[in-house]
């Protein structure tokens, strides 16, 4: 190990967090005499201002070219410490933070000498760690001021319309041939009987006077490539003419699938028995008493959460709840009832799920006379043709469980939300799938509409069920993340790529083939054929590394050497101190 | 196993004041009950809701148990106005069960 380096560790007792189960000052004096290491100090509060102060004179006073606190997990206050290392004149990526209270205190609290040991050794990890960082530099690179959106449904018209509202570009791309989605097929939905199809109708009208907007219907994307900020796509129009395109932000609104019951499933293929998207548009359609087949209809039966909340011990289960059935469901058969007041509806549910402003509708479907049967997960009802007649079976818990047969003309099953089929599309963008099937954010609450892919955003119900308004408030969403990295022109990205050793590289091209990002290109350099790093395409993932046969590769900031010195660090043992 | 009659509810609401479904169920007129008459009157009025005639007339003693204190009434989340129910119900079993003429 390097011993020119001049090395300030400071270790944090963190209110008590820390300190309540490691002894951190025997941390500090088992460090301070390792091999670098200037100063080491102990601080209630690494993260206090008065703290941070301290820390920053310390770095002036000694001239330190590397710190390490070992404090809490970096997702904490990774950023913190580099802005403070920043500020006292020091290369941000000289600072190490070292894990003591998630990855120590916080999990050992029963043993305090073992805790204590195991935080020397990690302290030790990260000395040696900062004892052979190297100043690096972000990267900057500048945005284009233009947004992809795939998919033109309520979500994706509504986001266009808002970017170009802030003076940003956009390419609308729709796979069909008609925009609007499901929104666009329906009739009155909830909570204000909004018509879907005007709404639609609406958005489209101001996207067509949006110069700054281009839609293409009838088109899908073919390829991309890039990274945040300057993305290249290519986009297969209806003539199969094949266009490129600069954008800086791409936001994925593909929208959902409607559940497609399987045959049988709650007497799904029988004649009488449809979907909620059917009836809806059988209701649309109907003025006046609501025929289906030529007969008039007087009894329903909905039958609740079909394709959703299912088994968790079956295979391939939705086990999620699809949040707008159970409005749907309800406001639906307000708008029967208006249409034609002589039927009867009855609703088997397992929850209601009608949330907040919606509660008011679930209350008026009852005091307008729908009826509502709660059938158990585990004894769900049965659908099927006693003689003619259509009859749904079910045990009615809020009588004490016991059977009731109810003769109907229509069975209507409130089918949820599925993942809309899109390998094609999802394999082009490389975007997370969680394990309900829909495209996966980062943080469910604070990161909504961000993905594991910088620049791409996941809007509306292509990330999970939503109701329309959910879906447009997360569009907006999308809107502001992209807005926020375009409109300052610029972005700024982690040092952390890969680089090439030219004298060890003897071009095999097994890197350019590990390579997810086709961020390695041929170059020459002194005569002979080696590969290089696109430094705008590295991701830093380093699959590049082990598959080279000359270990020509390093990451920086986890480079080989640093990485093999933090190990021997872990493992020293304490006699050999 | 009963099956639904949805023609019940007609001949019940003869009086046309018949009204629980706005009813969610919650049970608070059932643990309020002076007279604590479990079967009543949040279960009893599903019984005339589904339409389940025997179920109805299995509780006559139940239903005529009921002191009309309206306790229940008083607390009900969903203004059901239960007293007045009770009170459709009776009508109906005097006439079907007990032959008396209308009152």
């Amino acid at each position: 190990m390097s011993t020119d380096r001049k090395i300030g560790v400071f270790i944090c007792h963190c209110g008590g967090n820390i300190s309540d189960y490691v002894d951190v000052d025997k941390v500090r004096d088992a460090v301070e005499k390792e091999p670098g290491v200037s100063i080491a100090k102990t601080t209630m509060f690494a993260c206090s201002d008065a703290a941070q102060q301290e820390i920053i004179e310390d770095i002036r006073k000694e001239g330190l070219d590397g710190i390490v606190v070992a404090s809490c997990s970096p997702k904490l206050h990774l950023l913190t410490f580099r802005a403070m290392a920043e500020r006292s004149g020091l290369n941000p990526y000289q600072y190490v933070q070292v894990n003591l209270r998630e990855q120590c205190s916080w999990a050992h609290r029963s043993d305090m000498q073992s805790a204590t040991e195991k935080g020397i050794h990690l302290v030790r990890a990260g000395i040696a760690k900062a004892a052979l960082c190297d100043p690096l530099t972000d990267m900057r690179i500048e945005t284009i001021p233009k947004v992809l959106i795939i998919g033109a449904g309520v979500s994706g018209l509504r986001a266009a319309l808002t970017l170009s509202d802030l003076g940003l570009a956009v390419f609308l791309v729709e796979k069909s041939d008609r925009v609007g989605g499901w929104t666009g097929k329906f009739g009155k939905m909830f909570s204000q009987n909004l018509i879907g199809e005007e709404v639609i109708e609406k958005l489209l009208g101001e996207v067509k006077q949006r110069e700054n907007v281009t839609l293409f219907t009838s088109a899908k994307l073919i390829e991309k490539s890039g990274r945040v900020g300057d993305f290249s796509v290519k986009v297969q129009t209806r003539n199969d003419e094949t266009i490129s395109l600069d954008v800086g932000a791409i936001i994925v609104a593909t929208g959902f699938d409607p559940y497609q019951p399987a045959e049988e499933e709650f007497g799904y293929g029988l004649k009488g028995v449809i979907t909620l998207p059917e009836f809806k548009q059988l209701l649309d359609g109907s003025n006046g008493e609501i025929l289906y087949e030529g007969r008039k209809i007087r009894d329903i039966v909905y039958i609740y959460c079909v394709g959703s909340r299912q088994d968790e011990d079956e295979e391939s289960s939705n086990l999620y709840c699809s949040r707008y059935c159970c409005t749907s469901a309800v406001h639906t058969a307000l708008l029967a009832g208006e249409k034609d007041a002589g039927l009867n509806q009855f609703h088997l549910y397992r929850d209601m799920r009608t949330y907040g402003k919606q509660e008011l509708i679930y209350e008026e479907a009852r005091i307008e006379g729908s009826v509502f049967i709660k059938y158990d997960d585990y004894d769900l009802p049965k659908v099927e043709y006693i003689g003619d007649k259509l009859r749904v079976m079910v045990n009615d818990l809020l009588i004490g469980g016991e059977e009731v047969e109810i003769d109907a003309d229509l069975v209507v099953l409130v089918t949820g939300m599925v993942p809309r089929e899109n390998d094609e599309l999802t394999s082009i963008l490389k975007l997370p799938i969680g394990l309900d099937g829909f495209y996966n954010e980062i943080h469910p609450k604070l990161r909504p509409v961000e993905t594991v892919i910088d620049g791409m955003y996941i809007v509306g119900t292509a990330q999970g069920p939503k109701t329309m308004a959910e879906s447009v408030a997360s569009a907006l969403s999308g809107v502001s993340k992209s807005a926020s990295l375009l409109m300052k022109g610029y972005v700024d990205l982690e040092p952390f790529i890969a680089r090439v050793n030219t004298e060890q590289c003897k071009w095999c091209d097994k890197c350019t083939e590990a390579c997810p990002y086709d961020a390695i290109e041929k170059i020459f350099c002194e005569g002979k054929e080696v590969a290089s790093i696109i430094p705008s395409l590295c991701k830093g993932g380093g699959a590049c590394i082990p598959v080279c046969p000359e270990d020509a590769i390093d990451l920086e900031g986890y480079t080989d050497a640093q990485i093999k010195s933090m190990i021997e660090a872990l493992v020293k043992d304490e006699e050999t101190n | 196993m009963a099956i639904v009659n949805t023609e019940f509810i007609k001949n019940i609401s003869c009086s046309g004041k018949f009204n629980a479904s706005a009813c969610m169920s919650c049970g608070t007129c059932t643990a309020l009950c002076p007279m604590e008459i479990n079967t009543l009157p949040r279960l009893m009025f599903r019984h005339v809701m589904l339409g389940l005639e025997s179920k109805v007339i299995e509780n006559t003693e139940n239903v005529f148990s009921c002191l009309l204190c309206k306790m229940c009434e008083e607390s009900c989340p969903s203004n059901v106005h239960i007293a007045e129910n009770i009170k459709c119900i009776r009508q109906y079993i005097n006439q079907e069960i007990f032959k008396l003429g209308r009152s």
